[in-house]
């Protein structure tokens, strides 16, 4: 008896210790850029990082989008092995990890020059990388959550140009499905895709006040006006917009078929761009325009929907040191230029000169430059569960599952038995 | 009656039918092999002929992006530690229940029907902050350890049927001559059943090896993924590339296709056990 | 000392099977988002859970699905049992491909078949299109009319081998001479199919619907791979709701106290349903 368990601890400790980690100076990273260009730029500045600090060495924990938000992140921040630095978006993210004691203060090590280096609303309130005062997130991106990118040659097949006015919208929909085309191809069985282009219409048409108050559950969607959105989705419904799978099909494989030219318009955000090298077929054009203005009486008539992201560094992080070391090397305007160069956006001052970016993000840049406001997308901004309701809501009406004004009633009452904050 | 004599025609009807639906239910596994060495252009331009060219290339493609290579060696490490700790401590487990008297016997017996009744979502929550707590989230662990436990109430209960099928003359003749539990248990009880925890092995195996849940929510880093969370991020990331996508889920299951067809007596003779109690 | 051979056994079954399930009737009361320490909310995720609309057609979808699998898998592997009890040759292989798809994975049987049904670039839709029948080629996975049906077809697949060897072993045993006996007295066919095997595979039957059901239950794995709930909740099961409020809402206290809700129904469906059973058994003979 004696001898088969001493046999069988025997085995258990080997195991154990075949398990374990080997670490000298390894900063651990997780992020979900898992593909693309984006992930080359990374790799890139991970190497320059690791050849300018010898002995330190980066491990990066790499996942696709949906899993690193689901479940990936908060798997990591409760392992007995935290990441010392990761990705995140700011805003309500960066908020609750304030709370739950996840994220470094910052503040200290940005009050020298570091934080002279960005534009400065990448560190206000609204920012979404701040929390009561102080830094907790170092933003390498300013992503443009929704724009409407076009493939230019269906477009002038169609005799078709970028439409400036929600009628024009509407009308060269109607044109693209009268020549059977299919208008907008979007991938929404994570409800996200369509919800966050959703939700910048609806801060096209209604106050910000209103906006606010209905995704904090301080007033009824009906009452904040959300039938006005909800109405707009169903009327692009009727014109015959979106392709027929948009409810069962991914937002990859959309993405996907947008690049093999399946569809005249895609709705999402910038980061498409970096997927152009992987997908596209051969001579594939686009281009892009915002939301057309819907109602040029309201407040911010031309407003984008835009995100920043970034980093946090682990309050627990095994070596603080290094890991901000890393971050202050990423956000320098030589690293920046390498990343803005993959299809980004970054909150580093000077990287808009001197990156050479190609023409789709100049117009994406652009684009920012002119917006009236930027627009939070409701999931990294509220809490999460009202954000995915009005996304179903808004896939209700777009869908034809529901009218608009039954997809409001649901709308209301889901939110109704959620508790309040 | 022998195979060899002429068949009936009932005998006949009978072959065709069950020709026909055998084949049909077979062909997506047929159609997912043939196509996995086409080009995307031929899968739908030809879906359902033989390839013009073999295409080998799909696989070795699918293999590198996917980093099945990995997939597979964590599939390996969790199935067979899984597996081997199930089957030796549910024999143990079973004898106990089937040959000795001990306090509470009856009730433990019955307490182990939770774990064939009740599905494992019931317990996936907390049972994350259990692996939390003890510090095994995100390691092969997790998976392990409470693979084998909602592993342990079915081979229990099967073991625990083929030891009473065993008469325990042999047991009690060597109690007589004065063997110890421990002995008996070793030097009789485990060669008796030794084929039947061969079987149990086997049915565990199938199991564990294609696991998804747990493996779903406890373990996140690429490094430590089993090979069908591996499938299901694949299959997201390259859901376009059909024939990539084929390649990849060929590679992983015609292992354990051929695994079957090669064990097949005992694969069976162990699934319907799970039936008969 | 005879303990200590359950000792490991009840040691693992303890930690990762009874542990949890003592817990979640902790978490089930507070407000725990996986990231907040939890805070007391008393029955308020209970009552939510009763009105929560998703939750509770998800147990309408899981009764269709156990319906379905009986009918598709229960009732197809009984008679594909009998089709294929044969000593003849070839009847060896094909029961063996027949059992085939049981051991694949589910993860690899749902991709696979989402590439089957896929509404763009999916086999069927091409087959439908090539013959003309444009109509016909519909979003079977994105549209809440079918796909449940779809699953459900799906499941069949994999499932039918399993309870054909089970009745297949069952029918095994059953004395020849019992039929010839009948064939002797002119019963046709199908007559004895109805007055000897069935009656005969009375135990079987009786296992494999408990089975279906706790089976059913359990289901998460095909559901996750080919709809994941969708569209609009028309395929969402217990375990797919509950994974989802809990991982991609946050809401692990809300999620766990529908996990509670989960297990006590299925002990009192499979409780009554063992009782029903065994009385009936005593009632029989």
């Amino acid at each position: 008896m004696t001898r088969f368990f001493r046999l069988a601890a025997s085995c258990i400790t080997a195991l154990m210790a075949a398990s374990a980690a080997v670490a000298d100076t390894e900063i651990r990273i997780t992020h979900a850029m898992s593909s693309g260009a984006g992930k080359e730029a990374f790799d890139k500045i991970v190497a320059g990082f690791e050849a300018a600090n010898p002995g330190v060495t980066v491990k990066q924990i790499v996942f696709d989008d949906d899993v690193y938000s689901d479940t990936g992140l908060i798997t990591q921040l409760q392992s007995n092995e935290v990441p010392d630095i990761y990705f995140q978006w700011a805003g309500y993210p960066v908020q609750r990890d304030v709370e739950a004691g996840y994220a470094a203060d910052l503040s200290a090590a940005m009050a020298d020059s570091w934080q002279a280096g960005f534009i400065d609303s990448a560190f206000t309130a609204g920012s979404g990388t701040m929390v009561d005062g102080k830094i907790y997130m170092v933003p390498i991106s300013l992503d443009i959550t929704n724009t409407i990118w076009f493939n230019t040659a269906i477009f002038a097949e169609n005799n078709l140009t970028a439409p400036t006015t929600w009628e024009e919208f509407i009308a060269a929909i109607k044109v693209l499905a009268a020549a059977g085309e299919t208008p907008i191809v979007t991938g929404n069985n994570e409800l996200w895709p369509l919800g966050n282009w959703a939700s910048h219409v609806a801060a096209r048409v209604v106050s910000a006040d209103n906006f606010h108050a209905a995704f904090a559950q301080e007033k009824s969607f009906a009452d904040a006006g959300f039938l006005r959105p909800l109405a707009l989705m169903q009327e692009l419904h009727e014109a015959g917009a979106f392709n027929k799978d948009m409810q069962g099909l991914g937002a990859d494989p959309a993405m996907a078929a947008f690049f093999q030219e399946a569809a005249a318009m895609h709705p999402i955000g910038s980061w498409l761009v970096g997927s152009e090298g992987d997908l596209a077929v051969e001579g594939f054009t686009y281009s892009q325009f915002d939301t057309p203005v819907i109602d040029p009486t309201q407040a911010a008539p031309k407003s984008v929907i835009a995100t920043m992201t970034g980093f946090v560094q682990h309050a627990k992080a095994a070596h603080p040191a290094e890991a901000t070391s890393f971050l202050k090397y990423l956000t320098s305007v030589e690293a920046a230029v390498i990343w803005a160069e993959s299809g980004a956006i970054s909150p580093v001052k000077g990287v808009a000169e001197k990156a050479n970016m190609s023409d789709q993000m100049k117009g994406v840049a652009a684009m920012l430059a002119n917006a009236d406001a930027m627009v939070p997308p409701p999931d990294t901004t509220y809490p999460v569960p009202v954000a995915e309701a009005y996304y179903q809501a808004a896939a209700y009406a777009a869908s034809g599952e529901k009218s608009a004004a039954d997809a409001l009633k649901w709308l209301d009452e889901t939110v109704a038995a959620m508790p309040k904050p | 009656m022998s195979a060899t004599d002429r068949r009936t025609p009932g005998e006949w009807l009978q072959l065709l039918v069950g020709g026909a639906i055998v084949s049909a239910m077979f062909y997506p596994a047929v159609w997912m092999v043939l196509s996995s060495f086409k080009t995307n252009r031929e899968m739908f331009k030809n879906p359902f002929g033989l390839p013009r060219d073999w295409l080998w290339s799909n696989f070795s493609a699918a293999w590198d992006k996917g980093g099945l290579g990995g997939l597979y060696l964590n599939s390996i490490i969790v199935t067979a530690s899984a597996v081997t700790l199930t089957v030796c401590v549910a024999t143990a487990a079973a004898f106990a229940f089937s040959r000795l008297a001990f306090p509470g016997r009856r009730w433990l017996f019955r307490l182990l029907l939770i774990g064939l009744l009740l599905p494992p979502p019931v317990v996936a929550i907390p049972l994350f902050a259990i692996l939390r707590d003890m510090g095994l989230l995100n390691t092969l662990w997790a998976l392990i350890l409470s693979g084998s436990a909602w592993s342990l109430s079915l081979t229990i209960f099967i073991m625990h049927g083929y030891f009473n099928a065993i008469r325990p003359d042999m047991e009690e003749a060597a109690m007589l001559e004065g063997a110890s539990i421990w002995q008996i248990f070793r030097d009789i009880s485990v060669p008796m059943v030794w084929p039947s925890m061969l079987t149990l092995a086997i049915v565990n195996t199938i199991n564990i090896w294609n696991e998804l849940m747990f493996a779903l929510l406890f373990v996140v880093d690429d490094e430590k993924r089993t090979l069908p969370v591996g499938l299901i991020r694949f299959f997201g990331r390259y859901s376009t590339d059909y024939a990539m996508v084929f390649a990849a889920l060929t590679i992983s299951t015609l292992p354990i296709l051929a695994l079957y067809f090669l064990l097949q007596r005992h694969v069976i003779a162990g699934l319907s056990a799970t039936a008969m109690d | 000392m005879n303990l200590l051979f359950v000792a490991p056994a009840f040691v693992l079954f303890g930690l990762f099977v009874l542990l949890p399930l003592v817990s979640s009737v902790f978490y089930a009361f507070t407000n725990w988002s996986g990231f907040s320490t939890p805070e007391w909310v008393g029955l308020a995720n209970f009552s939510r859970a009763l009105a929560d609309p998703v939750h509770l057609t998800s147990y309408l979808h899981v009764t269709l699905y156990i319906l379905g699998t009986l009918l598709l898998e229960v009732s197809f592997g009984l008679v594909m049992a009998v089709v294929l009890n044969s000593n003849r040759l070839g009847f060896s292989l094909m029961r063996g491909m027949f059992f085939s798809p049981m051991v694949l994975s589910m993860t690899a049987a749902g991709v696979l078949w989402a590439f089957v049904l896929d509404y763009r670039l999916g086999l069927l839709n091409s087959v439908l299109r090539s013959v003309g029948l444009n109509d016909w080629a519909l979003p079977w996975l994105s549209q809440g009319s079918t796909a449940l049906i779809a699953i459900m077809f799906v499941s069949g697949w994999r499932f039918a081998g399993f309870y054909m060897i089970i009745f297949f072993a069952a029918l095994r045993r059953i004395p020849r001479s019992i039929y010839e006996a009948a064939t002797l007295d002119g019963a046709p066919p199908l007559h004895q199919f109805f007055t000897i095997t069935l009656p005969l595979l009375r135990q079987q039957m009786l296992t494999c619907v408990l089975l279906a059901i706790t089976g059913g239950f359990a289901g998460f794995d095909l559901f996750f791979t080919m709809t994941n709930g969708g569209p609009f909740n028309a395929t969402d099961v217990p375990a797919t709701w509950i994974i989802r409020t809990g991982f991609d809402n946050n809401e692990l206290g809300y999620a766990t106290a529908m996990t509670v809700i989960l297990a006590v129904v299925v002990l009192i469906i499979s409780v009554v349903y063992l009782r029903l059973t065994e009385r009936g058994d005593h009632v029989r003979y």
